[in-house]
C-alpha cells in the first residue's frame, strides 16, 4: 500500500473545489478530517506542521491564518493540503506532507504571495530565505549512503545542492578501497522543502524535515 | 526486501562459508543460506560496465533479495542505488510473458511455434527475394557472451550476412577504433587497480560520480588516503563529478581535440617527453583529414595512414599553441600549460579516464587516439597506477559486443571479416564453408536503421536493446520501421518499450539470472552466473530464440550442443589466445571474475607490461605485441581539430548534450519499473544556465521548448539541479520513454567508428 493510501486522502486539496470560495476549504477539511487521522498523528510525530514557505512563527501563524485556502489554490504541484479536525486549532490550515508532495520552491513563491492575511510572508522574494524546517537524517543505520552504497538521492535532488546538502567522503574501513559518501545537511542553508524526504528510496524515509531547533546563544565567534 | 545490517552480515557469512565448502562454486542450485530458506547465487550486476558482483537471493522460485557481493573484487559488497534495487527490475507488473503478433493495430497472443514459424518464413522469404543482406539483427552490450556468439555465428556463418550490429556501436565503437588504430588490439591495458595506485586522474567527458558510481567512490578513497592525489575534470557541463574534482576545466564542445593537441604541443615544445620510450615503443602516423560526418545515407570512409617522423609530428603540433587552443576551447592558456606539465610530471602517476564525451563524438576515434598520444609521449602507460582507461556503459559491451564479433566488420577476438585468414579460422571453428562468411562489412548501426528506412533491409530482429528510443535522429528511424512494404520488425524484450510498440512480432525474453550468463566488464574481467529462477509465463531465453530460428532456417547444425552455454564458450575460446586468452568455463564458475589474458592459471592486470603480461618477454619492459604490422609499437597519430557536424548558429543558438543520471540506466526500461527510482527521478528535465533562462523568460520548474532541425520537445526547466549547464548549453537525460530527446539528436557519426555524436547538436530554446 502506498503511503498516500495509508494516510488517507481527504480530497480537500482539490483545487477545483476550492474555487468555490472561502468557507469551502474549512468545510472540506472538516469532512475530510474524518479519514485523515493517521496523517495527523504522523504530523504530530514529526513534532510540528510543515507549513508553506514564508509561514510566520507557528503561534502567530495560527492567529493570522484565515483558513482561506488561497495558498492551496495557487500551488502548481498540489503540495499544500489542509489540516483536518484532528489538528485542533490547526484545522483548515495549510500543511505540506513531503512524502506525498514536497514543496518544489517555485521561484516566485505563489503561495506566499497569495496569502491575504500575513500568515505567509507575501514579501518573501528568495527561495534561499525560506525556512520551513530542517532536514535531518533520523535513521543513520538505514541510510544506504552511510552504509557505503552510492545512493545520495537526497543530495542529488536537493534544490540547494552543495549548499543545503553536501557530500563528505570518508574512508570505508570495511572495503578498504572505497569511500563512504555521507550526505551532510547544513542547517543554515536548508529551507525544509522536503524534496529529500520525498525522494529517499527507503520504505520509511531516513531523512525527514523537522522543526528547526532554535539557535542557542553563546559568545563564541565561530 | 531491504536487509538489516545484521541479516546482511549473516547472509554474507553463509554465502562465504558455502563458497569455501563448495570450492567457491556459487550456483543458486547449490547454495542454501543458513536462514530463511533463501538460496544465494553470484552474478554480475545487470546494469553498467563496472561489473559489480552481487549475490542474488532466491526463495520459492523468485528473487527475493540482492546484495553486493563482499567477495567481488570490483565492488567488495557495495552497489549503487540501481544495483541496490536489482531484485525489483524483473518484476514490473507489465512484464511480457506471451509471444505477440501484430494484427492491424493490435498485438495478439500467439504460441511460440506460430511465432517462430512466422519469423522463419519472413527470413526465408526475404533472403530468397532480396538476398541475405536484406535480413539483420541488432543486438546489445547486454547480450550474454553466448547470445552474442550465437548471433554472430548464425548471421555470419549460417545466413551468410554481416548484417549484425550491437547497440555498442552507439556507445563504445570509438573506443574500439581508438584501441585498434593505436594498439591493434581492443580493450584497455590497465584495470581498476589503477584507481587505487595512481595519483593524478584526468577525467574527459565522464560523469563518473553518477555513471560509474562504485568506481568513483574508489577513486575518491584514493584521494582520501593520499593528499597528493589530484582529480581534474574536463567537461562541457558541471556535474557531480566536477563538484568533487580538485579542478573542473570547462571547455567548448568539440575542442577536446584541440586541447589534447595543445597538451602534446607543450610536452614536445618543452621536451617533457620520454625519449627512450618513444624510440622503443612508438611510431608516428597521419591519416586523412576533413573526413566528413556521415550525414548522407551509405556514407563510406577509408583512412589512408601515412608514416610520419617525430619531426613531422612536431610540425603538425606547431599550430596548437596554448594561445590558439585557448581561443578555440575557452580554457585559459595558463591552465593548458599547467595541465601539460601535470601530465608530463615524472614524479606523478597519471591516468586518463573517459566515457561517452569522447566516444559519442564525430571525431571519436581521433580523440581516443589523441589521449593515447599524450600517454605514449610521456611513457605513462602499461604501468600499475599509470594508464589511459576507457570506461564502459553496458555490462558486456566489452565481453560480448566487442569480443565475440557482433559488429558488422568483426569476427570473434579482434578478428575482422576483411582478413581472409581470419575468415578461414572462423569458418574452420564454426565448421562452415569459408565462402559463407562475406568479406565485406555491410551496415553499422546508424546505416542499418537507414537501410531499414530505405527498404534495403526488410527483416530486422532487435534483441536486448531499445533502439527506437536510443537511436539518434529518431523520428526518421521510427517512421522507417513502420513503412510496411515487406518490412518486418521483431523485438525480443522483457517489457513493453518504445521499440516493442513498433514491432510486428514481440518475443517475451528471459533476463539476467533467469538464464545462465556471462558478461565481460571494462577491465577485461569475465564473470559467469547460473540460472537461478525461471522466467515468468512463457518468456524464453534469447539464446534459445536464436538457436530456434537457426533450426527453422536449416542452420541447426551450427548449434549441436547439449549444454549450449558451456560448449559455446569453449568453442569461442578456440578463437582466443595470443593475448586474449580466456580461462576454461569452469574457472569462471569458481571465480568472482577473471581478467584476460588468462595464461597458466593466472589473470593479467596490466597488458603489454613485463612481469604482468605473460606475452611480454623478460627485458622488453613494455611490448605492444599485438601491433605486428608496426613491429610491436603503438601509433601516435597526427589528428587535427575539426569542428562538430552541427554548431550553434543564429537560428539554433544552443548546444544540446544528452546523457544519464545516477537513478536510471539507459532507456529506463528496467529502472523505470522500480517505484523507488521513479520517485527519486521521475521525468527527464532540461538543464539550463540561469542567465540563459533569465534572458528567455524561463523560470525554474517552467516549461521550455527545445527545437532542433529534426524535432522538438517540451520539458521542465531545471536551473539548479545536480548538473549545471554552461552558458549556451542545455542537457537532457535520455532515459525517459515519454520524452524522446533523441528525436532532436543529429545522426552524424565518426567516419572511422560509425558512432553517432549524441553530445553535440544545435537547438533553439524557447519558453513554452
Amino acid at each position: 500500500m502506498s503511503e498516500r493510501e495509508q494516510n488517507g486522502n481527504s480530497g480537500c486539496t482539490r483545487r477545483q473545489f476550492l474555487k468555490g470560495g472561502v468557507g469551502v476549504p474549512l468545510a472540506m477539511a472538516l469532512a475530510g478530517g474524518m479519514v485523515t487521522v493517521p496523517f495527523l498523528k504522523r504530523a504530530d510525530a514529526r513534532g510540528f506542521y510543515l507549513r508553506p514557505p514564508g509561514a510566520v512563527d507557528e503561534k502567530r501563524f495560527l492567529g493570522a491564518c484565515i483558513r482561506c485556502g488561497k495558498c492551496v489554490n495557487v500551488c502548481p504541484y498540489d503540495s499544500i493540503k489542509l489540516a483536518g479536525p484532528d489538528a485542533g486549532v490547526s484545522i483548515g490550515t495549510p500543511v505540506i506532507r513531503p512524502r506525498e508532495e514536497p514543496c518544489y520552491l517555485c521561484p516566485d513563491l505563489p503561495c506566499a504571495r497569495a496569502c491575504p492575511s500575513g500568515a505567509l510572508d507575501s514579501g518573501l522574494q528568495e527561495i534561499e530565505k525560506v525556512r520551513m524546517g530542517t532536514a535531518v537524517i533520523v535513521d543513520r543505520e538505514n541510510c544506504l549512503s552511510l552504509r557505503g552504497l552510492r545512493c545520495e538521492v537526497c543530495y542529488s535532488n536537493c534544490p540547494l545542492i552543495d549548499k543545503a546538502i553536501t557530500i563528505e567522503a570518508r574512508h570505508n574501513e570495511r572495503t578498504g578501497v572505497h569511500s563512504i559518501m555521507e550526505p551532510v545537511i547544513h542547517r543554515e542553508k536548508c529551507v525544509g522543502c522536503g524534496i529529500c524526504e520525498k525522494t529517499c528510496v527507503r520504505e520509511k524515509p531516513v531523512i525527514v524535515v523537522q522543526k528547526t531547533p532554535p539557535k542557542l546563544e553563546d559568545h563564541y565567534e565561530f | 526486501m531491504p536487509l538489516s545490517r545484521r541479516d546482511f552480515l549473516k547472509a554474507s557469512a553463509a554465502a562465504a562459508a558455502l563458497a569455501a565448502a563448495t570450492g567457491g562454486r556459487l550456483g543458486a542450485t547449490e547454495v542454501e543460506a543458513a536462514e530463511g530458506g533463501i538460496r544465494w547465487g553470484k552474478a554480475p550486476c545487470r546494469f553498467c560496465g563496472t561489473g559489480c558482483g552481487v549475490l542474488v537471493g532466491v526463495s520459492n522460485g523468485k528473487i527475493v533479495a540482492t546484495k553486493g557481493d563482499p567477495a567481488a573484487p570490483v565492488n567488495k559488497g557495495l552497489n549503487c542505488i540501481k544495483g541496490y534495487f536489482l531484485s525489483k527490475v524483473l518484476y514490473g507488473k507489465d512484464r511480457l510473458t506471451k509471444p505477440l503478433i501484430r494484427k492491424g493495430n493490435r498485438m495478439v497472443e500467439a504460441s511460440w511455434a506460430e511465432e517462430m514459424e512466422l519469423i522463419a518464413s519472413k527470413f526465408k522469404e526475404s533472403i530468397t527475394k532480396h538476398g541475405p543482406d536484406s535480413v539483420a539483427i541488432f543486438g546489445s552490450g547486454q547480450w550474454t557472451v553466448f547470445e552474442g556468439y550465437a548471433a554472430a555465428k548464425l548471421f555470419k556463418g549460417g545466413i551468410g550476412t554481416n548484417n549484425i550490429e550491437p547497440n555498442a556501436r552507439f556507445c563504445m565503437a570509438s573506443a574500439v577504433t581508438g584501441f585498434m588504430t593505436t594498439f591493434a588490439s581492443d580493450e584497455p591495458m590497465g584495470c581498476y587497480d589503477d584507481l587505487d595506485l595512481g595519483d593524478t586522474y584526468f577525467l574527459w567527458g565522464a560523469n563518473m560520480a553518477e555513471c560509474h558510481p562504485v568506481l568513483f567512490s574508489r577513486l575518491i578513497d584514493n584521494r582520501l588516503k593520499n593528499p597528493n592525489v589530484k582529480i581534474i575534470d574536463f567537461g562541457t557541463r558541471h556535474t557531480r563529478t566536477s563538484q568533487m574534482a580538485d579542478k573542473y576545466i570547462r571547455f567548448n564542445p568539440q575542442t577536446d581535440l584541440a586541447l589534447l593537441n595543445g597538451i602534446a604541443h607543450i610536452i614536445v615544445r618543452d621536451k617533457l617527453y620520454d625519449e627512450n620510450f618513444i624510440k622503443k615503443h612508438v611510431v608516428f602516423k597521419k591519416g586523412k583529414t576533413n573526413i566528413g560526418y556521415g550525414l548522407e545515407d551509405k556514407f563510406k570512409f577509408a583512412d589512408d595512414p601515412k608514416p610520419l617522423t617525430f619531426d613531422e609530428y612536431r610540425e603538425f603540433l606547431k599550430p596548437y599553441t596554448p594561445e590558439y587552443v585557448a581561443k578555440l576551447s575557452g580554457v585559459p592558456a595558463k591552465t593548458i600549460e599547467e595541465v601539460a606539465k601535470l601530465y608530463a610530471d615524472k614524479s606523478r602517476k597519471v591516468n586518463s579516464l573517459w566515457t561517452m564525451g569522447f566516444n559519442q563524438h564525430v571525431r571519436g576515434t581521433w580523440v581516443n587516439n589523441l589521449v593515447y598520444n599524450v600517454h605514449l609521449l610521456t611513457g605513462k602507460i602499461c604501468k600499475p597506477g599509470e594508464n589511459p582507461m576507457s570506461l564502459t556503459g553496458q555490462p558486456s559491451a566489452c565481453g560480448t559486443a566487442r569480443e565475440v564479433g557482433t559488429f558488422t566488420h568483426r569476427l570473434p577476438a579482434d578478428m575482422v571479416v576483411t582478413n581472409p585468414e581470419h575468415r578461414a579460422k572462423a569458418a574452420e571453428i564454426w565448421g562452415v564453408d569459408v565462402k559463407k562468411i562475406p568479406e565485406k562489412p555491410t551496415y553499422h548501426a546508424t546505416e542499418m536503421f537507414r537501410a531499414l528506412d530505405r527498404g534495403d533491409i526488410k527483416v530486422l530482429w532487435v534483441q536486448v536493446t531499445n533502439p527506437f528510443q536510443s537511436a539518434p535522429n529518431l523520428s526518421r528511424y521510427r517512421k522507417g520501421a513502420r513503412k510496411g512494404d515487406g518490412r518486418f520488425v521483431i523485438v525480443s524484450d522483457i517489457y513493453p518499450t518504445r521499440s516493442t510498440e513498433l514491432a510486428d512480432v514481440i518475443l517475451p525474453s528471459a533476463s539476467w539470472v533467469e538464464k545462465e550468463g556471462f558478461f565481460g566488464n571494462a577491465e577485461r574481467r569475465g564473470q559467469q552466473w547460473f540460472k537461478m529462477v525461471d522466467p515468468p509465463g512463457e518468456a524464453r531465453n534469447d539464446l534459445w530464440q536464436l538457436m530456434e530460428l537457426a533450426r527453422r532456417l536449416g542452420h541447426g547444425k551450427l548449434f549441436p550442443y547439449k549444454y549450449p552455454e558451456k560448449e559455446m564458450f569453449e568453442e569461442y575460446r578456440r578463437f582466443t589466445g595470443g593475448g586474449k586468452d580466456l580461462a576454461p568455463y569452469d574457472a569462471y564458475v569458481k571465480a568472482r571474475g577473471l581478467r584476460w589474458p588468462y595464461v597458466n592459471g593466472k589473470e593479467t592486470l596490466w597488458r603489454y607490461a613485463e612481469g604482468h603480461d605473460p606475452y611480454v618477454k623478460t627485458g622488453e619492459g613494455v611490448k605492444f605485441y599485438k601491433n605486428k604490422a608496426n613491429d610491436g609499437r603503438a601509433v601516435i597519430w597526427a589528428r587535427p581539430y575539426e569542428p562538430a557536424a552541427e554548431v550553434p548558429d543564429r537560428q539554433y543558438p544552443f548546444w544540446l548534450c544528452t546523457g544519464r543520471v545516477l537513478e536510471h540506466w539507459h532507456t529506463g526500461t528496467m529502472t523505470g519499473r522500480v517505484p523507488e527510482l521513479k520517485r527519486a527521478y521521475g521525468a527527464a528535465v532540461c538543464e539550463l544556465h540561469p542567465e540563459d533562462a533569465k534572458k528567455l523568460g524561463i523560470k525554474q520548474g517552467g516549461k521550455v521548448k527545445l527545437t532542433s532541425r529534426r524535432g522538438s520537445i517540451v520539458l521542465t526547466a531545471d536551473l539548479r539541479g545536480r548538473g549545471k549547464a554552461e552558458k549556451g548549453n542545455v542537457f537532457v537525460a535520455f532515459f525517459d520513454e515519454n520524452k524522446l530527446i533523441n528525436e532532436l539528436c543529429i545522426d552524424a557519426y565518426c567516419p572511422i567508428s560509425g558512432e553517432p555524436d549524441y553530445k553535440k547538436c544545435a537547438v533553439k530554446v524557447e519558453k513554452a
